[in-house]
């Protein structure tokens, strides 16, 4: 297969895509079969098919992609990696697309984005998960009206011990920290 | 004396002159390097002219040398030698270098490039100085050959050779010749009955008196070289002695024991455990299955050997080895179906009526197990939708890259026979569809013409797990039609897999066996792409057929005659050269201890009890140099790749880090050369 032919590539929108995806000049490749979009268990919620993504990426159709829902419904299954006979890198590409949406102001009216920043937060924070933490202050801030209705499904979950109501924290997170603010210093681009 | 060297360096084009500055190349080697009489760059020096500029060179200016930078020898060692020996000047005191595939076409940087060049050129302008006149040697071609496989390209190849009055032998692994074209029901884009057009060359072949029929024979082993090979075939044990079976059948009839016949039939049909493939078998002399004959199995029955009016069968028969010369040999070996269990989103297996595209050419097919009648696997519903589902198991990363090219059309076919034969409807789903070949676009429009329905998805899933009532009970080919762009479900009764064309499995092995190679895929590698699809890199060696790639029956055919052309020239001109880049013993220093003799991975060593010598068979010979390392006196050489000229090539490669007091002693004959 042909690599690093990307900085030739006419649409501005398919560079920075390969660039902000590991493995992502494979794109280049797509069959347009729909291996992709046939395989999507949320495939028939997508304003676009993830192939039907790809094609616009090539086109350079920034706008109609970073506003589509396409990526936020998205549920990190790989299915579509695991099928697709390119071997794209589907899913990754699927979180490229979330990130340049919320960095450019373009994530569409939803939760998702506000969910994500919750999670990745409480994670820099303790360097792991914490369920509690992330239900409480996504629902607190995004839908408040719902904390009751999932009141119930969380006190079910404390009484059979899967729902801890303080964080653990995990050893040296600091270092963590670290890792994770050397990342986001390397990622800064144009 | 000092030698006068020509050094021509190639442009090609712009294929070296775009990334090697090939002026600069020549203008250096002419003023740099030692006794270099004539240095020219050339647009293109495979053409006329270039061969004539060295030409010319020569006799002006008395070359004794001659360097020629530029492609793969392989491409044109041959044009410059003969160029060579036009000017009288012995072809074996040329020497190529490849400043284009080692260099132009695998560097980025034009500076860099350019300094590998002049380090290629000048270790080819100090080997040369030590090449020495050979005189090529010419040995008889056989004129017989052997053909490997009876498919329709082995088939082919063989009537073309026979029908010009030369002998062949054709080696068939199958009890019966006919390969996968006897297993299919018609032909596109004709549809032509697949046996009607085939048995005819089968009894041909069969009874051709040129012809020697090996079925149920495997190739053992080869040795010799072109004109005068050697081949060892294992005729695998019948049980039933050929000369005597009348082919009459009863042994079949009456054999007790029906087992699921998984080859001829792709498992949609039983055979009995003595058995012909198919009636139309050729030859029509049975074989015994000893894995599933019940005498094999616990010495009992031998219903066979009590009812065959001639006493033809033999449970004691064992393998047996059959020696043969031939002078060139054509593989038509043939390809094997994709598994596809391999992709178990696809439900073969597992979901009953998903079929392989071989096991309904057998369902459709007249003379199969269901007389050619499309039904279930219940074997009395007729499918009321059938989907076909294309691609499955090519243009895939995950198995095979390459597009087995046929599957289109075969879809197509497989399509246009269910239209014809039930009131299904009939879907295709394909990414691209391929049709490129003579009337076969026309026989797409046909079937968009008869109904046929066609979406543009690779199948994601065939599930049987129902959303909706419609669903139920049927299979649900899931993808997304991409021309519309949404995820769709087609609920059908039957699904058809186009698996993949696959190399046989033992191909690498087989090429092992008579020193051809394979591509990355597995297919028998061509000599060149374009301009010699049949021949190999190994003289007197030929391939036909999809043992070579992928392909349909006009061009499995079209091959095997072209082979079997290469083939009768070989033959008409009756002799053969052979490079003289051969070992030689000096007999004076061997002391028979007989080392090379067992290294020697072509038998071309002998030894003379009487002198207590070793000699080289010069015509077994294929300068590979092992015994020339392996000697430990050091008397073997060999032609053309002797310890000076390889040192001298690597003190040439490293010109830039010769130091000036070496150079003092870079006189011929204090080279550091390791034999006396």
């Amino acid at each position: 297969m042909v690599a690093d032919t990307h900085g030739a590539h006419r649409s501005k929108f398919l560079r920075d895509v390969i660039a902000d995806t590991p493995d992502g000049e494979k794109i280049v490749h797509c069959l347009q079969c729909g291996s992709c979009g046939g395989s999507c268990p949320n495939g028939a919620e997508m304003d676009y098919t993830p192939r039907a993504i790809f094609a616009m990426i090539a086109a350079d159709r920034r706008e109609d992609v970073l506003t589509s829902n396409t990526m936020w419904q998205c549920v990190s299954c790989y299915f579509c990696t695991s099928r697709c006979p390119q071997d794209i890198p589907i899913t990754e590409i699927m979180y490229s697309l979330k990130r340049m949406a919320i960095r450019e102001g373009k994530a569409r009216k939803s939760d998702a984005p506000a969910l994500a920043k919750t999670f990745t937060d409480l994670v820099e924070k303790y360097g792991r998960s914490f369920e509690f933490g992330i239900a409480s202050r996504y629902l607190l801030f995004n839908r408040p009206m719902s904390m009751l209705k999932s009141s119930g499904m969380g006190m079910s979950m404390f009484a059979k011990g899967r729902l801890a109501l303080t964080p653990t924290r995990i050893k040296n997170v600091k270092q963590l920290q670290a890792i994770i603010n050397k990342a986001r210093e390397l990622s800064q681009h144009d | 004396m000092a030698e006068k060297v020509g050094v021509y360096v190639c442009h090609c084009g712009s294929n070296i002159a775009g990334k090697v500055d090939v002026e600069d190349v020549a203008k250096w080697a002419g003023e740099n390097v030692k006794d270099v009489a004539v240095s020219r760059d050339y647009k293109f020096m495979c053409s006329s002219l270039g061969q004539k500029l060295v030409e010319d060179d020569i006799k002006e200016h008395g070359l004794t040398r001659v360097v020629v930078a530029a492609c793969s020898p392989h491409l044109h060692e041959k044009t410059f030698r003969r160029a060579c020996s036009n000017a009288g000047l012995n072809p074996y005191l040329m020497e190529m270098t490849n400043i284009r595939e080692h260099c132009s076409w695998v560097h980025k940087d034009r500076a860099a490039a350019t300094e590998k060049a002049r380090a290629l050129v000048s270790a080819s302008i100090e080997r040369v100085k030590f090449q020495e006149p050979l005189e090529p040697m010419f040995v008889d071609v056989n004129r017989a050959t052997l053909v490997i496989g009876g498919g329709i390209a082995g088939l082919q190849a063989t009537l073309e050779l026979a029908d010009a009055g030369y002998p062949v032998y054709l080696v068939e692994r199958q009890p019966s010749i006919g390969g996968h074209m006897a297993q299919f029901d018609k032909t596109f884009p004709t549809l032509d009955c697949s046996a009607c057009i085939l048995t005819p060359k089968m009894s041909e072949v069969g009874q051709h008196e040129n012809v020697t029929l090996l079925t149920y024979a495997e190739l053992e082993e080869v040795s010799g070289s072109v004109g005068s090979f050697k081949v060892k075939i294992r005729q695998k044990a019948r049980h039933v002695v050929f000369d005597d079976c009348t082919g009459c059948g009863i042994c079949v009839e009456k054999c007790p024991r029906k087992v699921l016949d998984t080859e001829f039939e792709a498992g949609m049909g039983n055979r009995k455990a003595i058995y012909m493939p198919f009636p139309q078998a050729v030859p029509r002399v049975p074989v015994i299955d000893t894995e599933s004959c019940i005498w094999f199995e616990r010495q009992k029955c031998r219903a066979c050997e009590k009812l065959c009016p001639t006493n033809a069968i033999d449970f004691d028969q064992q393998d047996e080895l059959i020696d043969i010369e031939v002078g060139n040999i054509i593989m038509a070996t043939g390809w094997e179906p994709f598994d596809t269990r391999k992709i178990p989103q696809y439900g073969y297996g597992r979901l009953a009526n998903v079929y392989t595209s071989l096991e309904f050419e057998r369902l459709c097919n007249a003379a199969g197990p269901t007389n050619g009648k499309i039904v279930l696997r219940d074997g009395k519903t007729e499918p009321k939708s059938v989907a076909i589902v294309h691609c499955v198991g090519s243009r895939d990363e995950r198995h095979n890259p390459y597009c087995s090219g046929v599957c289109c059309m075969a879809a197509l076919k497989l399509g246009h026979l269910v239209v014809e034969k039930t009131d299904a409807e009939v879907y295709s789903f394909y990414i691209d569809m391929r049709t490129n070949q003579k009337n076969y676009e026309e026989f797409y429009q046909r079937l968009l013409g008869e109904g046929m329905r066609f979406v543009r998805g690779k199948v994601a899933e065939v599930t049987d797990a129902a959303r909706k009532p419609s669903e139920q009970g049927k299979l649900i080919v899931q993808c997304e039609d991409t021309l519309v762009g949404r995820q769709q479900r087609y609920p059908v009764d039957m699904v058809i897999l186009m698996g993949a064309i696959e190399p046989q499995r033992d191909a690498r092995e087989m090429g092992l066996k008579c020193g051809i190679s394979c591509s990355m895929d597995g297919w028998y590698t061509e000599r060149h792409p374009k301009l010699d699809p049949v021949a190999t890199m190994t003289d007197g060696i030929f391939v036909a057929g999809t043992c070579q790639g992928p392909k349909d029956i006009p061009a499995s055919v079209a091959q095997g005659a072209a082979a079997a052309a290469r083939v009768s020239g070989m033959i008409t001109k009756g002799k053969v050269m052979i490079e003289p880049i051969v070992a030689k013993i000096d007999e004076e220093g061997c002391s028979g201890c007989r080392i090379c003799n067992n290294m020697c991975p072509y038998n071309a060593i002998e030894y003379d009890a009487e002198a207590q010598v070793s000699r080289v068979i010069t015509a077994l010979c294929k300068g590979c140099g092992t015994c020339v390392s392996a000697c430990p006196a050091g008397v073997i050489s060999g032609a053309h790749f002797s310890d000076r000229q390889i040192f001298a090539q690597i003190q040439g490669a490293l010109w830039d880090a010769w130091q000036p007091q070496d150079a003092a002693s870079q006189d011929a004959e204090t080279v550091p050369v390791s034999a006396p």
